[in-house]
C-alpha cells in the first residue's frame, strides 16, 4: 500500500487522471484492433461469429484477396479517389484562403459561413449530391443541357466513370473548408515584415508567392496534405450512401468493400482482412504525420 | 492596425461582392435541398426546374409528424439521445486525461499521447466486426447504448488532443496559489483549472456532439430496428425504399441539419478554434 502511494506521488499522479480515458479506449478501440487482426487469420462467417469454434486458416484470407478483382479494383479506386480529391480540395482551399486573407469587410463572416459544408453529416451531403446529379431532375444535367454541352441526360450515378466523378465532387465540397481554414491559419503565421521588405526590394506578387508564401507555408501544407490523405483514404459514409460501391463494383473503396464482405455477404474474416490492409496503409502515412506533430513536443 | 494595408473603398466593395458570389456557389447544394423540400413532387419534376418553390408545400414535413415507418422526429430524438450520451462520456473522460497529459510528466506519457493520436486515424472498418461481437456479448446490441459507446471513441481522442493544449497554457503559478490556499491536486483541478479551460471544454463537447450526430456506420451496424436508429441511418433506409421521393428525402435532410445550424449560429468561434487546432477529421 505504501509502495503504491509512493508511486503516485509527484509526476505519476498524472496516470490517475489519464487512466479512465485510456482504459475506455483500450477496451473499445485497442481490443477490437487486436481482435480484428485475429479474425482476419480465421474462418469466420455468420454461423460461428458470436459463438462456435473458429478455425485458423492463417494467411488464406489475404492470399484470396489478391486474386479477388474487386479487391484490387477497390484498392486502386481508393488511391485514385484520394489523390484526385486532395488535388482539387487543396487548390480550391488554398485559393480561397489567399482570397480571404485580404482585409475586406466581408472576409471574416463569409469565410466563417464557408465552414458549414464540413459540419454537415456526410449522409446528408451524399443525399444532396445525389439530388444534384440525379438523371431526370438533376440541376447539373439541366445546366449542361442549357449550355448545349449534352443532348441526352447523363446517368451520372449509374455509369462507372461518371459515378466516380460525382463522388469526387461531393468529397471535394466537404474537404474545401478544411483545407481553407488550415491554410488560412498558416498564412497568419507569416510575418508581415517579410512581405513589406519584399515589396521594397521590388518583388512582384507572383515572385512573393513562390519565394515567401509557399516556402514558409511548407509545414502547414505538409500537415494539410497528410491529414487530408488519411481522412480521405478511409472514406466510407459518402460512398456507401451515394453509390454503395456500384455500379458493378466500379466505385468500391476499401472501406465499403470491407463492409460489404462483412455485413452483406457475412464473410467476416475476409472483410477484416480488407480492413487491415486499409489500416496498414493509413498507419504507414500516419507515421509521417506523427513525426511532424510530435517534433516540438519535448517539453 | 494603421500600418496594415487597408484596401481602398472600391476594392473593398469588389472583393465583398466576389465573396458573396463564392458563398452562393459553394452553398448552392444546401439551398437546393431546402427549396426541394418545400416543393410539391410535381414541381420537382418540372422542366425547366424552378429556383424557388412556386407553390409552397410543407406536407413533406407535416406527413412525418404523423406516425409511419419512417418517423423522422423519432429518429431525431434517437440521434439526440445517442449524441448527448457520447458527448457526456467523451467530455467526462477527456477532461481529466488531457490535464494529466498536460501537467504531469509521468512514465509512458508519450506512449499514451501517441496512442490517442493513432486512434484518430483508424478507419471504422477495422472496428465494426469486433465491436459487433463485443456488443452482442455485452447484450447491448440493438440498443442506443451500443451507438453511444462506439461514438464516444471518436470524441475522446479529439478532445484529449485539443484540451491538453488548453491546460498546458495555464501558468503553473495559478495551480501553486491554489495549493497554498489549501487545495489538493484534485480540488485544484476541479475548482481552478477546469473553469479556466472552459472554452476548450466547449470545443470538445461541440465536436464530440457533431461527430456522433454525423455518424452512420455505428448507428447502422449496431442498431437493427428502424425505430431505435439515429436519423442518419433513417435517411439511408428511406433512400433505399423511396429513392425518388425527393420532397420527403430533402425534408429529412433539412431536419438533420437543424442542430448543426444552431450550433454554427451560436457557437461559431468554437468551431473555428476546433478546426484550426489541426486535430480535426477532414
Amino acid at each position: 500500500m505504501a509502495k503504491i502511494k509512493k508511486f503516485f506521488r509527484y509526476e505519476n499522479v498524472g496516470i490517475l487522471f489519464v487512466l479512465p480515458a485510456f482504459l475506455y479506449m483500450l477496451v473499445f478501440v485497442g481490443y477490437p484492433i487486436i481482435h480484428n487482426l485475429i479474425l482476419s487469420f480465421q474462418d469466420v462467417n455468420a454461423g460461428n461469429l458470436v459463438r462456435g469454434t473458429k478455425n485458423f486458416i492463417l494467411f488464406d484470407n489475404y492470399l484470396e484477396l489478391f486474386q479477388d478483382s474487386v479487391f484490387t479494383a477497390s484498392l486502386w479506386n481508393t488511391l485514385r479517389f484520394t489523390v484526385l480529391c486532395l488535388v482539387f480540395q487543396f487548390i480550391v482551399g488554398f485559393a480561397l484562403a489567399l482570397f480571404f486573407s485580404k482585409r475586406f469587410s466581408f472576409a471574416k463572416p463569409v469565410r466563417g459561413i464557408l465552414l458549414v459544408p464540413w459540419m454537415i453529416p456526410i449522409t446528408v451531403t451524399a443525399l444532396m449530391f445525389k439530388l444534384l446529379f440525379a438523371t431526370d431532375i438533376g440541376i447539373i444535367n439541366f445546366l449542361l443541357r442549357s449550355l448545349h454541352l449534352i443532348e441526352k441526360n447523363i446517368e451520372w450515378l449509374t455509369t462507372p466513370g461518371t459515378a466516380m466523378f460525382a463522388l469526387i465532387c461531393a468529397n471535394v465540397w466537404i474537404g474545401i473548408p478544411f483545407n481553407m481554414i488550415l491554410i488560412s491559419t498558416g498564412l497568419t503565421t507569416i510575418p508581415k515584415e517579410l512581405y513589406e521588405s519584399a515589396s521594397i526590394d521590388g518583388a512582384g506578387k507572383v515572385q512573393t508567392f513562390w519565394r515567401i508564401t509557399l516556402p514558409l507555408l511548407k509545414p502547414t501544407i505538409e500537415s494539410v496534405l497528410i491529414l487530408g490523405f488519411i481522412y480521405t483514404f478511409k472514406v466510407y459514409d459518402l460512398v456507401y450512401v451515394m453509390t454503395s460501391g456500384g455500379p458493378v463494383n466500379s466505385t468500391h473503396m476499401l472501406s465499403t468493400y470491407s463492409y460489404k464482405l462483412s455485413f452483406e455477404m457475412f464473410k467476416y474474416s475476409k472483410g477484416s482482412a480488407v480492413a487491415n490492409v486499409l489500416l496498414v496503409i493509413l498507419l504507414f502515412v500516419g507515421v509521417f504525420y506523427i513525426r511532424a506533430t510530435t517534433e516540438g513536443e519535448n517539453d | 492596425m494603421d500600418e496594415e494595408k487597408r484596401l481602398s473603398r472600391k476594392t473593398n466593395i469588389l472583393f465583398s461582392v466576389i465573396a458573396v458570389a463564392l458563398l452562393c456557389v459553394l452553398l448552392f447544394p444546401l439551398y437546393w435541398a431546402l427549396i426541394t423540400s418545400l416543393k410539391t413532387e410535381q414541381e420537382i419534376f418540372q422542366n425547366p426546374p424552378t429556383f424557388y418553390p412556386h407553390i409552397l408545400n410543407t406536407k413533406s414535413y407535416a406527413a412525418q409528424v404523423e406516425t409511419g415507418d419512417f418517423n423522422m422526429f423519432r429518429s431525431f430524438a434517437n440521434s439526440f439521445l445517442i449524441s448527448m450520451g457520447a458527448t457526456v462520456i467523451a467530455v467526462l473522460l477527456a477532461v481529466p486525461a488531457s490535464y494529466g497529459i498536460a501537467k504531469y510528466h509521468f512514465k509512458a506519457r508519450k506512449a499514451v499521447l501517441l496512442s490517442f493520436l493513432v486512434t484518430q486515424m483508424l478507419p471504422v472498418s477495422v472496428l465494426l466486426t469486433p465491436m459487433f461481437i463485443m456488443f452482442k456479448n455485452m447484450h447491448v446490441y440493438n440498443t442506443w447504448v451500443a451507438a453511444v459507446l462506439a461514438d464516444a471513441t471518436i470524441g475522446i481522442p479529439f478532445s484529449v488532443l485539443i484540451l491538453k493544449n488548453y491546460f498546458a497554457s495555464i501558468p503553473k503559478d495559478l495551480e501553486e496559489a491554489a495549493y497554498l490556499d489549501g487545495c489538493n491536486k484534485f480540488s485544484a483541478f476541479v475548482r481552478i483549472l477546469i473553469p479556466i479551460a472552459k472554452p476548450g471544454v466547449m470545443v470538445c463537447a461541440i465536436f464530440s456532439f457533431l461527430y456522433a450526430w454525423g455518424d452512420l456506420a455505428y448507428g447502422m451496424t449496431f442498431i437493427l430496428d428502424q425505430e431505435k436508429r439515429p436519423i442518419t441511418a433513417g435517411i439511408f433506409n428511406f433512400m433505399g425504399q423511396y429513392g425518388t421521393k425527393w420532397s420527403y428525402l430533402t425534408a429529412f435532410a433539412v431536419v438533420t441539419i437543424i442542430p448543426v445550424a444552431i450550433i454554427f449560429i451560436f457557437m461559431q468561434k468554437y468551431i473555428v478554434s476546433g478546426m484550426t487546432s489541426g486535430a480535426v477529421k477532414g
